[in-house]
């Protein structure tokens, strides 16, 4: 029982899924159309671009260090990708093109944090503001408008009956990482750097190739939510990606992964951007005005996270205290025991 | 041509190994070889470059100049996974285990191989040290020296041919240090070379086949272990101001406690997590030891008198009053004061200044609302000259200082509160043989100007040298009471693995 629970808090990802579910059956009884299959599909397609950002900001966090310029690597290779799409491109260097955008700015990033030693959100606040700046440039500060339909319409493809593409897709996607996060040998890695940084050096882990890596995979990520952005939305606007760092970086913590690094998994990071995501929605639903919005969204993050920290310090000091207690009260006859234990073990 | 004879047959030959940070010259020098089944202990005071040395071979430092020769061929070791390749193992004397990960994640992490035979592997030789810890639990649920087993897991389990031990048994019982010095020996046995750095002389003889005496950056002596007794090595360490205060017979003892007076800390059958039923008095000018291995509870005794661990019952009293269950700042400013174990984890404040430091317990008495700077100074300056600690100005680093100066600020700090009861808990872990005799004198000092001392420690000649009473914990309660005549290591081992009946008073 006791491993139950312990394993049940541990696992982070589990308080995640019931939150949500809390969520959803809480708005589903106010309005059940929010729980309607063709409502949650929707509200899981509007997840995808938030999920991708938070599975990429999830390596980073991982290895102890932040990204906060993922929205404008998405604006930007948003940008890059309607304009190549407007003036008639090829998909397949449509993708390479804005996902090299990605693979720069993390590199820029990933060297400057490592090489250069700058600390990661000061880093990566200045390529925010370069991307978005360059952004400008490169849109004349214009609308990107008028693409292909084939684009647009590759979000709206069902596969599988109900179930929309980008969703099954990134959902293997992120079962794929998941699983190589936790099982491959190489995959824990970005925590055990996050974890100990100095510990992660002498066990012979590349520390800085982690973290640049980790930024890498973030503004890859970033790109790919991009690309999901064009097709879902359908037009390019100067704001685009404005502000979804936060939500990225939200999204994350929501999941269980700690921001002093080493903790957490992308499948809590994408359960954190369904949730994030999925406020939004249930406030729609439950006809409170839009502009409440961030304000809930807020003020939730603060709740689920803090009542999870508190619920799992207690678990950790009763743990201590029972092991301590255990010590004492075996005193009586306890003495003979440990004698006895330890001839047994010179045997 | 000799020299690459040599070179053939050792694992290690480094040769003429200079390295200096800014200006400052480290390693003047040195040339060491290590052969299969050979334990080199390298011993030497703060300073010394025993750290410096080991982190070149390990690939953290690079060297300015000089050659390092593994298996005979001469390499460069860029990164520390390049000396792992080359089946160098460190273990570090601050454990530096992944806190989030379980016991099984950080023995096996960055090893290649099936996982299941690796498990199964690392089981076996857990079972053949007879160390008992569950693989499941996560590395921040570990005590110090649990962490320390791991770390010499990890680095058996990795099939090393070099093993780099840096005080492994600073925080182990005898228990624990006995099977690691049985595993040395397998170890040996199987052409596996180490390095031990350590401060503990007797361990020297136990288990090195060969001294190497490191004294600022260069080898003042080295052979095979029989050429060397006790005092040379002491001799070879101290600095010269010292040696002749050793040669003298030790330090003055100064008048034994009068047991008269009334007591100024007393327990009253205090009971919390992880101790039981404690009552004692102490006297002021007295220094009681609390003998214990770790994991007695003596730690969280001690915490619990300072606030900071929970009381379930009992008492504590301060000069007559009650103050169970007080808040830590209260408890300060009432006059009992506590130096904790772990330095790194709840003593220093690392990147502030020494005086920042040494004032940073006491800053209420020294200001209404500014800081008065110049008695901050002058209240450090006093600390520096009387504990001798070296430091290059008032605004060095902490974290750039060595153990045992970083150690005398932590007493120092507690000291400028004016105390009249102080709590040490094992306050001569990890610090060299030099930095641990003026900690032994400050606390005579102490105990002479009328301090009531309470010694928390492990190490038994400590408490052999320093009680004027000692009590014995074990598992959690306290099993016996000496008194300085009565005091001797055997009797006090006893006690503390709890074979001893209840010791006289």
């Amino acid at each position: 029982m006791k491993f139950f629970v312990n394993r049940f808090v541990k696992n982070r990802e589990v308080t995640v899924v019931i939150f949500l579910l809390i969520l959803f059956s809480l708005v589903g009884l106010k309005n059940p159309a929010f729980v309607s299959p063709g409502n949650l599909m929707l509200t899981l397609k509007g997840s995808v671009m938030y999920i991708a950002l938070a599975i990429g900001m999830a390596f980073v966090i991982l290895t102890k260090e932040i990204d906060v310029s993922v929205g404008s690597i998405l604006g930007m290779s948003a940008a890059v990708a309607a304009t190549m799409l407007r003036n008639g491109s090829g998909l397949f260097s449509i993708i390479v093109v804005t996902l090299m955008v990605g693979i720069v700015s993390g590199l820029v990033n990933g060297i400057g944090v490592t090489k250069f030693k700058i600390p990661s959100i000061v880093m990566t606040l200045g390529t925010n503001g370069i991307l978005r700046g360059l952004m400008f440039i490169y849109t004349g500060g214009k609308w990107v408008e008028n693409l292909p339909d084939y684009f647009k319409q590759a979000s709206q493809k069902s596969i599988f009956g109900n179930m929309n593409s980008f969703v099954f897709f990134t959902f293997i996607i992120m079962i794929i990482i998941h699983l190589y996060l936790t099982k491959a040998r190489n995959g824990k890695y970005f925590a055990a750097v996050g974890d100990n940084l100095e510990g992660a050096n002498l066990v012979g882990i590349k520390v800085n190739f982690m973290k640049i890596l980790a930024f890498v995979l973030s503004g890859v990520f970033a790109s790919i939510a991009g690309m999901v952005y064009v097709s879902q939305v359908g037009f390019v606007g100067n704001v685009a990606g404005n502000g979804a760092e936060m939500t990225a970086i939200a999204s994350c913590v929501l999941g269980g992964v700690s921001l002093n690094g080493g903790v957490g998994s992308v499948l809590g990071a994408t359960f954190g951007a369904i949730i994030m995501n999925s406020i939004n929605t249930a406030l729609v639903f439950l006809k409170v005005p839009a502009y409440w919005n961030n304000t809930i969204s807020g003020l939730l993050l603060i709740v689920i996270v803090s009542s999870d920290a508190l619920i799992s310090r207690y678990l950790v000091n009763s743990a201590i205290k029972q092991r301590l207690s255990v010590k004492t009260e075996s005193n009586g006859d306890g003495k003979k025991e440990e004698i006895g234990g330890e001839i047994n073990e010179q045997i | 041509m000799a020299e690459n004879e040599l070179n053939e047959i050792s694992l290690v030959y480094l040769d003429n190994i200079k390295k200096s940070f800014a200006t400052n010259l480290v390693l003047k020098g040195v040339t060491l070889k290590l052969s299969p089944g050979e334990i080199v202990a390298i011993i030497g005071g703060n300073g010394a470059g025993k750290s410096t040395l080991m982190k070149i071979l390990m690939g953290i430092y690079t060297p300015d100049s000089g050659n390092i020769y593994i298996d005979g061929e001469k390499s460069s070791l860029l990164s520390p996974s390049a000396s792992l390749q080359k089946g160098i193992y460190y273990v570090p004397q601050e454990p530096m285990l992944f806190p989030n990960m379980t016991v099984e994640e950080n023995v096996l992490i960055g090893m290649k191989g099936n996982r299941k035979a690796l498990k199964h592997r690392l089981v076996e030789l857990m079972k053949r040290l007879g160390w008992n810890i569950s693989l499941s639990r996560t590395a921040d649920t570990l005590s110090i020296a649990e962490q320390q087993l791991i770390e010499i897991v990890r680095g058996l389990l990795r099939d090393s041919k070099i093993l780099i031990l840096d005080e492994p048994t600073s925080s182990l019982t005898f228990k624990e240090i006995e099977s690691l010095f049985k595993i040395m020996k397998d170890l040996r046995e199987q052409g596996i070379g180490m390095f031990y750095i350590t401060h503990r002389l007797t361990e020297v003889f136990e288990i090195s086949t060969h001294v190497v005496l490191l004294r600022d950056g260069k080898i003042t002596s080295s052979g095979p272990v029989v050429d060397f007794n006790k005092d040379m090595l002491i001799k070879g360490l101290l600095p010269e101001d010292i040696k002749s205060s050793i040669e003298k017979g030790g330090i003055d003892l100064g008048p034994s406690c009068d047991y008269t007076r009334e007591s100024v800390l007393e327990l009253e059958k205090l009971s919390g997590y992880g101790f039981k039923d404690v009552s004692f008095k102490l006297y002021p000018g007295e220094i009681l030891g609390i003998a214990g291995v770790v994991g007695a509870g003596r730690t969280e005794l001690a915490e619990a008198i300072f606030g900071i661990g929970e009381i379930t019952s009992g008492k504590v009293l301060l000069n007559k009053e009650d103050i169970t269950g007080c808040k830590t700042v209260d408890i300060v400013n009432k006059g009992l004061n506590y130096v904790p174990e772990d330095r790194h984890y709840n003593g220093i404040f690392s990147i502030t200044d020494v005086v920042g430091n040494m004032t940073s317990c006491s800053l209420r008495n020294l200001s209404k609302f500014y800081t008065d700077f110049r008695k901050e100074r002058e209240i450090a300056n006093k600390y520096i000259q009387d504990f001798r600690i070296k430091v290059t100005g008032h605004d060095q680093l902490m974290k750039s200082l060595s153990g045992g100066n970083q150690q005398k600020v932590v007493i120092a700090r507690m000291l400028a509160t004016m105390p009249k009861v102080l709590v040490l808990d094992e306050p001569t872990r990890g610090i060299d043989a030099a930095a641990r005799a003026d900690v032994y004198k400050i606390i005579h000092e102490l105990k002479n100007e009328g301090l009531a001392v309470l010694l928390i420690s492990s190490d038994l000649e400590e408490i052999v040298e320093l009680a004027d009473r000692s009590l014995t914990m074990y598992n959690g309660i306290i099993n016996g009471e000496f008194r300085k005549e009565h005091i001797d290591i055997d009797k006090l081992m006893a006690a503390s693995f709890g074979v001893l009946d209840k010791g006289v008073v």
